[in-house]
C-alpha cells in the first residue's frame, strides 16, 4: 500500500518526465480508471503550482523594491547592451506620442522630485490633515472678523451719539504755542507769574455763572476725567473751582468756585428761560475757542439735537474746539442753552443744551437741598439794548474752564 | 523620461517582459510610475501608498504577460492607470477615516482591468493562504519547502544543509512535507471561499 507520499513522489517524477515509458503508461492507465487517483494528481499540482507562484510573486516583488529604490537614488538605467539601430526613431516617435498624450489629457509630465525626509513627513502630515487645518484657518479668519465687528459694535455702544459729533472742549496743548508767547510779549503783566503761565492745563473750554455766589454751569465733557479745574475770567483771574453736580445724559455741569478769596460776581446781567425758544429766533453765544473771549451768531435751526435728542437746539452758529460750556442768548439777553458739540458733516450744525433741562436740574438740586442755596438771577438788564451793550455787560461773566488730568 | 534611452514601444515591452528582460521591467516601472503616483496624492495618499499600488498594478500586468494570458485593447498606459485607479479606489473605501474627494469625473474606459483584477484578486487570496499555511506547518518543513520552491535551490543543496544522510531521504521528507501542506492549504482555502 502506497502512502500519499510515495504518490507524490510518483507525481513529481511523472510531471518532470523521469519516469520510464511503461511506467508512464501503467500511471496514465490508472489515472483514467481512478478518478480518486486523478483528484489526487489535480491537487498535488494546485499546491506546487501555488507553491512556485507564491515564490515568483515573492521574487517579483523583491524586483520591484530594488527597481523603486534605484529610481529613487536616481540610479540612471544601463543601456541597452547591443541596441539596434532603428531603435532610436522608434523611441523618439514613442516619446512624442507621449507627449501628445499628456497633452491631450491635460496633464503634464510630472518630474521625479528629489524630497528631503522631513519634507516627506510635512507632505504626509498635510495630506492626511489637510481638511482639519482648512477648517481651522477659516474658524481662525472667522473669530478674526467677529472680535472687529465685536469691538466697534461695542465702541459705538458705548458712545452713541458721539459717531459724527464733535464735542467742542478744546485740546489746549494742540493750539500754537507762539500765539501764547505772543501774548506773554504783549501783555507784560504776566511777567511776574511765568510759572502759572508754563501749565496751560490739558483741555479748556468755556463757563458761565449760573448765580451771583458762586455756581458756574458748563458741559460735562469739558470737565470729564478732570483731576483738578481752574476758572478764568477775562482780567486773567483765576479761581479755584470743583463740580458740584453733572449731567451727562444733557452734557451738563454744575461748578461751584472754592477759592477763599473769591467774594462773588455781582449781580447777572442775564436771566435763565425757563420754556422754549421758537425756530429762527436770532441767537448768539461768546466762548474762549482761542485765548482771546470770541462772540458768534446765528439763528435757532431746530429744536431737537443730534440724532433727535430733544434735550438739545439746533443752532447755526460756527462753533470751536473751546466753545463748548459757552452761553446761548437770544436777541433779548435770555439764556436759552449751553452750547456742547457739533455735527461734522453737516455745515454749520451746532446744539446746545436747552435751558430749561438747566433750570429743571437746579430746581432739583434747590429741592434736594443739598449746599449752598442756588440764587437764580431774577431780572434781565440786556433786553432792550444793542447787542454790544450787551456784551459788554456779560463778557465779564462769561470764563474760560480748564481742565487738568 | 530617462533622455537618451531608448524607448520601447508597448508591442516590444511586452514582448520584452514575456522574455523576462529586466531593463524593460524597470524602465515601464520608471516610465508610468509618476502618472500613478500623481493620480493617488491628488486622492489624499502618500508615496508610499502610491508606490504600494502602483507595484500590485505593475505585478498584475507582468503576470498576466508572463502567463501570456493578457489581451490589450488599449495601451500599457491606459492599462497600468485603470488598474492602479481601481485599486487605489479599494484602498480608501477600506480607509476607515474616508474623508477624501476622487476627481473621479473620467470616463470609464474597457481596458479589461476590471475582470483581470477579480482574477489577481482571486489569486491573492489563494497565495495569501499559501503564505498562511506556510507560516503554520512547522520547521523543517518550511524552510525546506522554501528552500525547493520559492528559492529554486536543488535537492543536493538542501540535503547538505538541513544535514540529511542521503538525497533520497531529504526528498521523503520533502513529499511528506507536501502532503502536510496539503491538508492545511486546502482545509484554510475552503474556509475562506
Amino acid at each position: 500500500m502506497k502512502t500519499e507520499a510515495d504518490y507524490y513522489a510518483l507525481f513529481e517524477a511523472y510531471r518532470a518526465g523521469k519516469l520510464a515509458e511503461a511506467e508512464r503508461s501503467a500511471l496514465e492507465h490508472r489515472l483514467a480508471a481512478d478518478p480518486e487517483l486523478a483528484r489526487r494528481l489535480r491537487e498535488f499540482e494546485d499546491l506546487t503550482g501555488t507553491l512556485t507562484a507564491y515564490g515568483r510573486r515573492l521574487a517579483l516583488r523583491r524586483r520591484l523594491q530594488a527597481i523603486h529604490a534605484d529610481m529613487e537614488a536616481n540610479v540612471p538605467l544601463e543601456a541597452p547592451a547591443a541596441g539596434p539601430a532603428p531603435r532610436l526613431p522608434l523611441a523618439k516617435v514613442a516619446e512624442e506620442d507621449e507627449r501628445r498624450e499628456q497633452f491631450a489629457a491635460g496633464r503634464a509630465p510630472r518630474p521625479m522630485l528629489r524630497i528631503s525626509r522631513t519634507e516627506e513627513k510635512l507632505r504626509a502630515f498635510w495630506q492626511s490633515h489637510r481638511a482639519t487645518m482648512m477648517v481651522a484657518a477659516a474658524v481662525a479668519v472667522l473669530a478674526v472678523f467677529a472680535t472687529l465687528l465685536g469691538l466697534e459694535m461695542y465702541r459705538t455702544a458705548q458712545k452713541p451719539s458721539l459717531y459724527g459729533y464733535t464735542v467742542l472742549r478744546r485740546e489746549v496743548e494742540r493750539i500754537k504755542r507762539d500765539q501764547r508767547s505772543m501774548n506773554r510779549t504783549l501783555t507784560q503783566i504776566d511777567a511776574t507769574q511765568p510759572g502759572e503761565r508754563n501749565n496751560p492745563g490739558k483741555f479748556s473750554g468755556t463757563g458761565f455763572a449760573l448765580t451771583a455766589d458762586g455756581y458756574l454751569v458748563t458741559s460735562y465733557h469739558v470737565i470729564q476725567g478732570a483731576d483738578s479745574l481752574l476758572i478764568e475770567n477775562r482780567a486773567r483771574q483765576r479761581f479755584r473751582a470743583e463740580p458740584v453736580f453733572t449731567d451727562v445724559a444733557h452734557d451738563l455741569a454744575i461748578l461751584q468756585i472754592k477759592d477763599k478769596d473769591f467774594s462773588g460776581f455781582g449781580r447777572l446781567p442775564y436771566a435763565f428761560k425757563r420754556g422754549e425758544s421758537d425756530l429762527g429766533e436770532k441767537v448768539y453765544t461768546l466762548g474762549y475757542p482761542r485765548e482771546d473771549l470770541v462772540f458768534n451768531d446765528g439763528s435757532l435751526s431746530a429744536r431737537s439735537g443730534f440724532e433727535g435728542d430733544t434735550g438739545f437746539y439746533q443752532v447755526s452758529i460756527p462753533v470751536n474746539p473751546g466753545n463748548s460750556g459757552g452761553p446761548l442768548l437770544d436777541d433779548r439777553g435770555n439764556l436759552i442753552g449751553v452750547v456742547s458739540g457739533r455735527q461734522v458733516d453737516v455745515q454749520s450744525a451746532a446744539f446746545a443744551t436747552k435751558s430749561s433741562y438747566l433750570m429743571r436740574l437746579v430746581d432739583s438740586l434747590s429741592a434736594a437741598g443739598a449746599g449752598q442755596p442756588y440764587n437764580l438771577p431774577r431780572g434781565n438788564q440786556l433786553s432792550g439794548t444793542s447787542r454790544p451793550q450787551q456784551i459788554r455787560k456779560l463778557q465779564d461773566y462769561v470764563f474760560v474752564v480748564k481742565v487738568y488730568e | 523620461m530617462g533622455k537618451g534611452i531608448p524607448s520601447y514601444t508597448d508591442e516590444e515591452f511586452v514582448a520584452a517582459i514575456r522574455r523576462d528582460d529586466d531593463r524593460a521591467l524597470a524602465q515601464l516601472y520608471r516610465l508610468h510610475f509618476p502618472m500613478i503616483s500623481h493620480y493617488v496624492l491628488q486622492n489624499s495618499g502618500t508615496e508610499d501608498e502610491a508606490k504600494d499600488v502602483y507595484q500590485e498594478g505593475v505585478m498584475v500586468f507582468y503576470e498576466k504577460v508572463r502567463d501570456g494570458s493578457l489581451e490589450l485593447s488599449c495601451q500599457i498606459k491606459t492599462y497600468l492607470y485603470a488598474v492602479c485607479r481601481r485599486l487605489w479606489l479599494k484602498r480608501l473605501t477600506e480607509k476607515t477615516r474616508f474623508d477624501g474627494r476622487l476627481d473621479d469625473h473620467e470616463p470609464f474606459l474597457e481596458t479589461g482591468a476590471e475582470a483581470d483584477l477579480e482574477l489577481a484578486e482571486e489569486r491573492d487570496r489563494q497565495l495569501g493562504t499559501m503564505a498562511q499555511a506556510l507560516d503554520l506547518i512547522g520547521e523543517p518543513c518550511r524552510s525546506l519547502l522554501e528552500g525547493f520552491y520559492l528559492l529554486d535551490k536543488s535537492m543536493q543543496q538542501l540535503t547538505a544543509e538541513f544535514g540529511y544522510t542521503n538525497a533520497d531521504n531529504a526528498k521523503n521528507q520533502k513529499y511528506k512535507c507536501l502532503v502536510r501542506l496539503k491538508k492545511l492549504f486546502f482545509t484554510q482555502y475552503q474556509e475562506l471561499t
